[in-house]
């Protein structure tokens, strides 16, 4: 279990992470959100005590990481796949780290058959793909078998067999219960996988909880209704105030009224309905919503000429690019 | 210990860089005594210009040694592995020992392998060629103090490393220490009056660790090494002290 209390980190005057608590539970996989600059790498970094917070406190199990004497075989954390040498080989550089927690070869060469890297593993580092060096990265949080695991945007760089591989391995660690931190900006991913959200913003926390409370609470929802008298019957719905909009083909979505009140209404009405269904939005619209006020870095809406611009900007280095900030 | 010790080892001995110097550093020597032990044309002095060609060439794999040392720190920076260095092992201060320890032996080892290899080549062409080698005392204590140099250069270089965290930046200055930054206070204490300003300058006073012969006025080999030895220590244990509290 992972117990992070007041945790508060500064950068000359920017405040990264401001008085952060929450917990991450054994058996379940906590996703762990946050708009670009929220402070999701460097809260992350000041559990693992890479980065020295200025306050509050990440326990492991009741012990600050710090104290832990051989911490591979307690936490398996991955927060950068490019924090490795190019000039060493990726078995090499697992020897390294097995080394430093007493793990021998035998265990190095069985973490790189896991990720499928066997092949790869006499190569420099420098010649893989970023798929393969999150795959080494995964190997290494592997290596102590950990109780902990927490990655910092694995996703990054994988194929989408690598995404749908690295999503079952979370999920299966969940299984034998670990206890398992992941952050990621691919949303849909998240949800398939996540059962506990920590949902931050400007370094603080906005929402801790399980996906669903998140997405029920966040998310916009609605009812879909399709009927060949779909105008008399947006006539009736508007009468209960509820909200209507025009979808087209004999459809409407309707707001402010349940499933159960619309049907009902229909068979007062004698209208004929051909689809009456509860609609939910999705995490993305969930966490879009939460961290609204929240987002340090934001994109505005474009007009033609700006998309034009942008286009064209899509031809330059990702680097030169350029994008608004509120 | 023993385990960081381990990995230290793994991490000096499998980068591709501290491969490429090291040969450059046992080269060097090897390849220069050659020449001199099959070209030299005065036997009479064979001794003693075999044992100096030996220390002298050894200053410049000292200085190699000391780019090795610092590597070894700026490059766990530049690549950011410094992070999964402490994640593995968060006792910092544990970790940044084991390296300098692990900088320093590997380093006088390699250094005493290749002046012995450098010696032995020399003297085999030497005494074939009918001249007779023969290695007192003094010279004995030159080879001593090159080795000794050699570890001290690469202390000097993760002392460095440590505190300025980037590659470039340690090379150079571990380079021009002992031609600019030296050579500006030697000047500077020349102009101020000092006649001998060598006990001053710790670098410089070091390099006398591995001369053949010691002037009337020059201080010992252990006192010539002590003041860099000071620096090195100091240097080191700032940068552990720093590196301990700062951001990895």
């Amino acid at each position: 279990m992972i117990e992070i209390r007041g945790l508060t980190k500064r950068f000359g005057r920017t405040v990264a992470v401001d008085a952060l608590s929450f917990d991450v539970n054994p058996g379940r996989v906590t996703g762990f959100l946050g708009p670009n600059g929220s402070g999701k790498s460097t809260s992350m970094r000041c559990m693992l005590a890479l980065d020295r917070p200025d306050a509050g406190t990440a326990m492991f199990d009741g012990r600050p990481y710090d104290t832990i004497r051989k911490p591979l075989f307690e936490v398996g954390a991955l927060l950068d796949a490019g924090y490795v040498h190019p000039g060493r080989s990726g078995r090499n550089h697992l020897r390294t780290l097995a080394a430093a927690n007493g793990i021998g070869n035998e265990r190095v060469d069985e973490v790189l058959a896991l990720v499928g890297l066997t092949d790869a593993a006499k190569r420099r580092v420098g010649t893989y793909s970023l798929g393969m060096r999150q795959r080494l990265g995964l190997a290494g949080v592997l290596l102590g078998d950990p109780k902990v695991v927490i990655l910092d945007e694995p996703a990054n760089g994988l194929d989408p067999e690598g995404i749908r591989w690295i999503r079952d391995v979370l999920v299966h660690l969940a299984g034998q219960g670990k206890t398992v931190l992941v952050s990621s900006h691919q949303l849909s991913e998240m949800a398939q996988m996540a059962d506990d959200l920590v949902v931050i913003g400007m370094g603080r926390l906005i929402q801790t909880g399980s996906v669903e409370e998140f997405v029920a609470l966040h998310a916009r929802r609605w009812v879909r209704v399709r009927s060949p008298q779909i105008t008399e019957f947006s006539n009736a719905l508007r009468q209960t105030g509820a909200t209507i909009t025009d979808v087209g083909g004999s459809a409407i979505d309707v707001v402010g009224s349940t499933a159960a009140e619309i049907g009902e209404l229909a068979a007062r009405s004698g209208v004929v309905l051909h689809e009456l269904a509860p609609q939910q939005g999705s995490l993305e619209e969930a966490f879009l919503e939460a961290t609204a006020s929240a987002q340090e870095y934001r994109s505005s809406a474009l007009t033609g000429a700006q998309q034009a611009d942008v286009q064209s900007a899509d031809q330059q280095p990702a680097n030169q690019q350029h994008v608004g900030r509120r | 210990m023993i385990d960081l010790l381990r990995s230290e080892w793994i991490k000096f001995h499998t980068v591709r860089v501290n491969f490429v110097l090291g040969t450059i550093a046992a080269a060097f020597p090897l390849i220069v005594v050659t020449l001199v032990a099959l070209l030299s044309k005065n036997l009479d002095s064979a001794s003693s210009d075999l044992v100096g060609v030996v220390t002298g060439t050894m200053v410049l794999t000292a200085l190699l040694l000391g780019v090795i040392g610092a590597l070894n720190v700026t490059s766990e920076y530049s690549h950011g592995t410094i992070r999964t260095t402490f994640a593995a092992a968060p006792q910092r201060v544990n970790v940044l020992l084991a390296k300098a320890l692990i900088t320093c032996l590997g380093t006088i080892l390699f250094s005493a392998v290749v002046e012995l290899v450098t010696l032995t080549i020399g003297s085999v062409i030497f005494n074939n060629r009918n001249a007779d080698i023969h290695i007192t005392g003094s010279d004995k204590a030159a080879m001593v103090g090159a080795v000794v140099l050699a570890g001290m250069l690469s202390l000097l270089g993760y002392g460095l490393g440590l505190v300025i965290r980037n590659s470039a930046a340690t090379v150079a200055l571990l380079v021009l220490w002992p031609l600019l930054l030296e050579g500006i206070i030697g000047a500077v204490l020349g102009v101020a009056g000092v006649d001998n300003a060598l006990p001053w300058l710790p670098y410089q006073s070091a390099l006398r660790m591995a001369n053949r012969e010691l002037g009337d006025g020059d201080p010992s080999r252990a006192r010539a090494g002590l003041f860099l030895a000071v620096v090195v220590l100091l240097l080191a244990v700032i940068g552990i002290a720093v590196n301990d509290r700062r951001d990895a």
